[in-house]
């Protein structure tokens, strides 16, 4: 197998023999399987030492074809542009697999999942309660193996719920949910209040968990799935149904036309247009200047109507088959898309204009929320949130999908690190939006938009695509199947991976700031899909500062 | 500051008044639009195409052997088109309706009993696959004299049982009527 890669050489010089069987089932994604004892140690190296981005595990039941669990872990080289897997089998006897959440922080609420969802117990969790699973649920139970039938009801059984975290001592709990006030959507934080500034806070989300994996692994077909899944998020619908596509296109080695491709490309754009000047809306709503809101909302609301005249929906384009697009875009459409690309470009501007030099909305988000650097990649956050503190990440250039390698998409980044600089980050980010949907309604070549398939889809390919949303990358993970469906279809939207970082990013806030804090990573729970609990403060800070020292005491040693 | 807050007022001055005067004028909708389905039993020929790819399960067919129950549930309809874009007989479409909303469930169910071929061995339904047997079985509906439907059947009158059969042959919406 190539080992021209450098990650993939220095990983196999550390650990001797760890990637023999190393399979490239896909260009550029690697797929690893690695004795059961040396998975943490193997991840932990190639995240701190070979700068691999934690992206998701994945946890299956594989006992219908080999007998027993597997265990992955899904790692990006984005410089590279490349992905790494690396899995372990687990015997159906012994559920166990260390945990790499000391070292990888990333890695926390991942593992809680595979141990609610299929019993794989992560050894040494700092923080091993319950996650995903409702407050009623029997324990030892886990929905999502095989030996569960979609529809099954399982008995209930209260009393189960996650022990909550008690505060630092003389300190108010002040609760912020379970219906969150801000954003109309389910999740809880309890916050630990010493006086007004926040010291702690414990999260309980997931309420409404959807099961959509499990609908996709027992139930429905290859081309049913594309339309659950544009149902995950209410604005990123395109991204999670293009994902999915995508990664069984790549898994089963189907060409996508490339006129499909580039409707592709503009849909996502389209939708990254609405979901970014939604966002701005909910911000100035959020700390209450509603003028922002009625103003941005009122701009946008001619890129819904767009949507619903080429797409015949405002939200749900169900645009996505496997192999291609449903419709395409004409030569009127395309001109009625120019047309209030135009507008909105206008109006946006003057927006900016005015919003950029707006010391209110400075007061009110710089300095707020500061998720440093380091934090930043240490929780491997993604998206706006990601480039908002300094860390150059973006699925369009480092994985590139759809039309994105023919656009050359501009990334945007910024060093505040703080709300503000999130701001920035989107709001630039709607100028490069409007750039690349012009360039690709230009250059769209003319062709089909469907590709024939003719033949069965392969079993037993694993295909991986990440798709950058607004709110960042949402990652999907095919494997496929025999039944014409899939066997295992993990989806990681962005809102996962950034919700952890809320316990950091709020740590030393003011109570007033934290609505502001959370919203300035545009949260989506319906996104999360699922339920859970973070633990926050005490235990993560802790941590950082002992790497931190550690850090510190090498430094010294050296010099 | 000032300089801020003047251009946002100039915005909102700008902007004028956008609220639409929907619930008092009907919303039109473009032509693409997908709204709720509806569906024409005389062109339906029980395939049940509809009911195979259907992403959420909204339209089941039930094989009660001579009779075919294909049961529209549309509370879980997600107007994503792909029956209509499978029916070899465009017997289903998305319409321009959109307002739903109904203090009765049932109200978005509705269904249709077609009369099959029956399977002499197994008693189970099925679909002729001869343009001739097509036009002497039970199941077949014209569409009207003169009109030709995809199997190229171009029927002058129907035939005479079919006008027995079509009282079972129903609309839940029109029955309501």
């Amino acid at each position: 197998m190539a080992m021209e890669n450098d990650f993939l050489s220095r990983l196999s010089a550390r650990f001797p023999g760890v990637l023999e069987n190393l399979e490239e089932h896909v260009k550029n994604q690697y797929v690893a399987t690695v004795p059961r004892e040396k998975l943490p140690s193997v991840i932990a190296y190639a995240v701190k030492s070979l700068g691999g981005r934690f992206v998701i595990s994945v946890a299956e039941d594989r006992q219908r074809t080999t007998g027993d669990f597997r265990d992955s872990f899904i790692l990006a080289f984005d410089k590279d542009k490349k992905f790494l897997v690396l899995g372990a089998g687990v015997p159906a006897g012994d559920l166990t697999v260390g945990s790499v959440t000391p070292e990888v922080p990333a890695a926390d609420w991942s593992e809680r999942e595979a141990y609610d969802l299929l019993g794989i117990v992560p050894t040494g969790h700092p923080d091993p309660r319950r996650l995903i699973l409702s407050d009623d649920f029997p324990v030892n139970t886990h929905p999502l193996r095989h030996e569960y039938a979609y529809n099954t009801r399982f008995p209930y059984a209260p009393g189960n719920a996650p022990e909550r975290l008690k505060g630092p001592e003389g300190t108010t709990v002040v609760p912020l949910g379970p219906f969150y006030p801000t954003l109309e959507e389910p999740a809880c934080f309890r916050l630990f209040l010493d006086g007004e500034r926040v010291v702690g806070s414990d999260y309980r989300g997931f309420y409404n968990h959807r099961a959509v994996e499990k609908l996709a692994d027992s139930e429905l077909n290859y081309n049913q799935v594309p339309f659950v899944a544009q149902q995950i998020c209410g604005i990123c619908g395109q991204v999670h149904s293009c994902a999915y596509c995508q990664a069984v296109e790549d898994a089963c080695g189907i060409e996508t036309p490339a006129r499909a491709q580039y409707i592709r490309t503009i849909l996502l754009e389209l939708e990254r247009l609405h979901s970014h000047l939604l966002w701005v809306g909910l911000a100035g709503h959020i700390i209450g200047f509603d003028t922002v809101l009625m103003q941005l909302w009122r701009i946008r609301e001619p890129v819904m109507w767009l949507m619903e005249r080429i797409t015949g929906n405002r939200k749900h384009y169900s645009s996505n088959l496997i192999g291609g697009v449903r419709f395409d875009i004409d030569e009127n459409a395309a001109d009625d898309i120019r047309r209030v690309l135009d507008k909105v470009e206008t109006e946006f501007k003057a927006v900016v204009d005015a919003v950029s030099i707006d010391t209110t909305l400075m007061a009110r988000l710089k300095g707020v929320g500061v998720l440093s650097e380091e934090n930043a990649r240490a929780l491997a956050v993604v998206g706006p949130v990601a480039r908002g503190s300094n860390v150059p990440i973006d699925a369009r250039i480092d994985h590139p999908y759809a039309a994105y390698a023919q656009l050359g998409v501009q990334i945007q980044v910024q060093d505040g690190c703080d709300c503000w600089a999130r701001t920035i980050v989107r709001l630039l980010e709607v100028f490069e939006t409007l750039r690349l949907l012009r360039k690709s309604l230009a250059d769209m070549p003319a062709g089909p938009v469907m590709a024939k398939i003719d033949r069965e889809l392969p079993a037993g390919k694993i295909g991986l695509c990440s798709v950058e949303a607004g709110r960042g990358e949402s990652h999907h993970y095919v494997l496929t199947g025999s039944e014409n469906r899939p066997e295992r279809w993990r989806v990681r939207a962005p809102t996962y991976q950034n919700l952890q970082a809320v316990g950091v990013m709020i740590a030393g806030q003011q109570l007033a700031d934290v609505p502001i804090c959370i919203g300035s990573f545009d949260p989506c729970f319906s996104c999360t899909e699922r339920v859970e609990t973070l633990d926050v403060n005490t235990n993560r800070v802790r941590v950082y500062t002992k790497d931190d020292l550690y850090t510190i005491s090498r430094q010294k040693r050296l010099r | 500051m000032f300089k801020a807050k003047f251009k946002e007022a100039v915005i909102c001055f700008r902007a004028g008044r956008v609220t639409l005067p929907y619930p008092f004028k009907p919303a039109e909708v473009p032509p693409k639009f997908r709204g709720k389905i509806e569906f024409d039993s005389r062109k339906c020929i029980g395939c049940g195409g509809c009911a195979n790819v259907c992403p959420p399960r909204c339209i089941v067919i039930e094989d009660l052997g001579e009779v075919a129950r294909i049961t529209f549930h549309l509370d879980r309809c997600i107007q994503c088109a792909r029956c209509q874009e499978v029916c070899p007989e465009d017997a289903i479409w998305p319409t321009e309706q959109f307002e739903t909303a109904t203090p009765d469930k049932s109200d978005l169910k509705s269904d249709m009993l077609l009369w099959m071929s029956s399977c002499q061995r197994c008693g189970r339904c099925f679909e002729s696959d001869n343009a001739i047997d097509r036009f002497h079985s039970k199941r077949w509906r014209g569409r009207g004299p003169g009109e030709e439907n995809k199997h190229g059947i171009f029927p002058v009158k129907p035939p005479i049982d079919l006008v027995q059969l079509r009282p079972l042959v129903r609309e839940e919406r029109e029955d309501k009527k």
